[in-house]
């Protein structure tokens, strides 16, 4: 697995992110490994495609996003549950760095959520686009028809030892002692 | 190079699509036999386990201290542990040793004992010794209903249809979280119109598994995960007492439950702590006895095309399946997940299980196509119904399900509809239309439906448990618009949990609402002429081939 992915995604790490107070904001919350160590999905589809769906997906409802990243856990339930309660509007999409996707919301218990996107092989960017649309839709309190769900039960038997050893190096950033922190993403 | 013709020709079978790995015994990819396995020990200092599998108390993590002080029979330790491994291995294969005896040496034995135990068997002795250690005498199937658009009315069709073949378990998820109170009623809706007394079960996140089951909705639950190593159980939120204590809810309230885990899990949550995933799944084992609860969901489950892309994939999964039995627990043995492309090595796995026979040897098939199979897809579907009986058939062995006529299908999956219809209406919930309820009764998959509109059921679904509606509201509801029997039905349902009797290890319910159990049928298996033998009458069903000549008539 080569990480030399021919893409500009740049990760910069700002404060300690705290909860935002904007109604119109959508947190996406990414993992440790996200555009630094891993730069692209379980499917070479770039990360930085990738946000730029899922952020235009969020600006076409008028809404605004913003950037955290999660270094204490590598498990997506939690990280999306920890953008949730930084969220404004209390609406995040959870990203991991192999294209695994969550729409958690503030008042949800981690493991419970709005949408799954659990088989990250099989999303295009025309997919991401409509969770950014409809993770926007949920912050702006609307009730919208879900996403179309995929699935192919062949995936895992092809891809589980390659997503295990992505989970490995997203393991290698974690860091237990540290709180989310704001991060600009250049893309 | 020039290629040799043969060579490519095998490279596109369908083997070669799916994935597999060396061995890297740092990160724990190993099935069996890692060289960090502990070396089983046992020191027992006033009536206590003062250390175990080669550590001091002191040095125990918490899963450790859970087991040692919970999980093994300290009067029978120094026994047990005396005996020579070899000696316990042989035991399980022989025909005079029976499984009750078994049983109680497993019960003062380590962890790293009964993975030292095991590992002296090859498959084909893992195969006899479990079909002697399995608890319940006859062996048992569930199956899964589900589809990619939550579409109740196809559940509850589906459920009915799984329930008239004679699955003794349903179980049902949902593509859409908050979709899960009417899965879980139209599953119940239509198991208890195909066949009384089927249990059923709505895997969700376990604050909402648990309100459905305390509801009234579901009568069993399953997905209660434990893992082997301390930091996975812990990154999942939990202690071995908060499993404990989960156990206890859906206890005190009559539920049954079993746990899941399963080889590789830890693995896939990224810290395996370099040992074996059988020995991990063996702590996991351990601690579900610890826990009190009776029985396992295991045999790898998710993590299987991880486990089966390693050597010894398929041996260490039978070994898990029999570890739990010799711990005298339940075993739902997995063959519940879709991990190859080869028809070829599909079957064989299953044959693992359905030969000897487990307690529940797949957990389950989809009674579904594959493709509406939200839990990402079983290892058999509702294509794979005939191979499956004719396997039966041509080895006289009972897989727990039996070949039905298209006609009863149909029968039973319109009324089912037709239930669940009725239901939805005196609840107040979003219509289902005639059209619907033709539409399942004939359908192949949720294409086939007529599209629902999901937001409004899903709001529907939120206010319907806000307005606190539970089992008995859709009894009255049955009741009280021609569903009589079935009211009856689900009524006797929620009465087991008062009961209780189907708390035991193993338990069935018969469609007289009769449970058996390893209680009152427990397996006796001491060689041939013992243990669980097809009646004629069940071999009179299990042989029934509809489209087979009848040679007489020619």
């Amino acid at each position: 697995m080569s990480d030399e992915y021919e893409n500009n995604i740049t990760v910069t790490e700002l404060d300690t992110a705290s909860q935002g107070t904007g109604a119109d904001e959508v947190v996406i919350a990414v993992s440790p490994a996200f555009g630094t160590k891993i730069k692209k999905s379980i499917v070479d589809i770039g990360l930085d495609k990738i946000l730029k769906e899922l952020c235009a997906g969020i600006e076409e409802e008028g809404l605004k996003y913003r950037f955290v990243k999660v270094y204490n856990s590598t498990d997506l339930a939690l990280i999306a549950s920890q953008g949730s309660k930084l969220s404004g509007s209390g609406i995040c999409v959870g990203l991991q760095s192999r294209g695994t996707t969550v729409i958690h919301q503030r008042d949800l218990v981690p493991l419970d959520n709005l949408e799954l996107f659990p088989q990250s092989p099989l999303y295009d960017e025309t997919i991401y686009r409509k969770i950014g649309k409809n993770a926007a839709k949920y912050a702006k309190g609307e009730n919208p028809e879900p996403v179309e769900i995929l699935n192919d039960f062949m995936v895992p038997s092809k891809y589980l030892v390659k997503s295990t050893l992505l989970h490995f190096k997203e393991g290698e950033m974690m860091d237990k002692s540290r709180k989310a922190v704001n991060v600009e993403i250049t893309f | 190079m020039k290629r040799s013709k043969r060579f490519e020709k095998l490279e596109k079978m369908p083997i070669n699509s799916d994935g597999f790995s060396y061995e890297w015994v740092d990160v724990g990819l190993v099935t069996m036999e890692s060289p960090n396995d502990p070396n089983p020990s046992i020191r027992i200092e006033n009536g206590r386990i003062a250390e175990m599998d080669g550590k001091e108390r002191k040095d125990f993590d918490s899963l450790d201290k859970f087991i040692a002080d919970y999980g093994i029979n300290v009067a029978e330790a120094e026994r047990s542990m005396g005996i020579d491994s070899l000696a316990i291995a042989r035991m399980l294969v022989d025909i005079h040793v029976s499984r009750q005896e078994i049983v109680k040496i497993c019960s003062g034995c380590t962890p790293a004992k009964l993975v030292e135990v095991i590992n002296h068997l090859n498959v084909v002795e893992m195969m006899m010794a479990q079909m002697k250690m399995r608890a319940r005498k006859n062996p048992a199937n569930q199956a899964h209903a589900t589809n990619l658009d939550d579409n109740p009315v196809l559940i509850a069709a589906d459920a009915a249809e799984e329930a008239l073949r004679g699955f003794a378990e349903v179980e049902t998820t949902c593509a859409l979280a908050r979709y899960a109170p009417f899965n879980a009623i139209a599953l119940m809706l239509g198991a208890q119109t195909g066949r009384a007394g089927v249990l059923n079960q709505c895997s969700m996140e376990e604050a909402t598994e648990l309100e459905l089951g305390m509801r009234g909705f579901t009568s069993y639950a399953e997905t209660l995960s434990v893992y082997g190593t301390e930091t996975v159980l812990i990154d999942g939120g939990d202690t071995a007492y908060s499993k404990a204590f989960l156990a206890s809810a859906y206890a005190s309230r009559g539920i049954k439950i079993r746990f899941t885990s399963g080889t590789g899990s830890e693995v896939l949550m990224g810290n395996a702590e370099q040992k074996s995933m059988l020995y991990l799944e063996v702590r996991c084992l351990f601690l579900t006895k610890a826990c009190g609860v009776q029985g396992i969901q295991n045999g790898s489950i998710n993590a299987i095309p991880l486990v089966a892309a390693l050597p010894n994939g398929f041996r260490a999964i039978a070994a898990e399946n029999l570890i739990a039995s010799m711990l005298n627990i339940e075993v739902a043995a997995g063959n519940d997940t879709a991990f190859t492309h080869s028809d070829f090595r599909r079957g064989v796995k299953l044959a693992m299980q359905f030969m000897p026979g487990t307690d529940y040897i797949t957990s389950g098939f989809g009674g579904i196509p594959n493709l509406d199979n939200v839990f990402a897809g079983s290892n058999e579907d509702c294509d794979d119904y005939d191979d499956f009986y004719v396997l039966q058939r041509d080895m006289k062995v009972d897989g727990g399900i039996k070949p039905i006529k298209e006609e009863d299908a149909i029968a039973v999956r319109n009324m089912a509809a037709k239930v669940c219809q009725t239901v939805f209406r005196h609840l107040g919930l979003p219509e289902i239309t005639d059209e619907e309820v033709e539409a399942a009764t004939y359908a192949y998959c949720y294409t086939d439906m007529p599209p629902r509109n999901k937001a409004e059921d899903m709001k529907a679904a939120t206010d319907m448990m806000e307005r606190g509606i539970t089992g008995f509201d859709i009894v009255k509801g049955l009741h009280e618009n021609g569903f009589e029997e079935i009211a009856e039905r689900v009524m006797n349902m929620l009465k087991q949990r008062v009961i209780g009797d189907y708390l035991h290890t193993s338990s069935v319910l018969d469609e007289n609402f009769k449970v058996m159990s390893a209680i009152n049928n427990q397996n006796d298996y001491m060689g041939p002429g013992t243990g669980y033998r097809l009646s004629d009458e069940r071999w009179a069903e299990l042989k029934e081939k509809f489209n087979a000549l009848k040679p007489q008539d020619i």
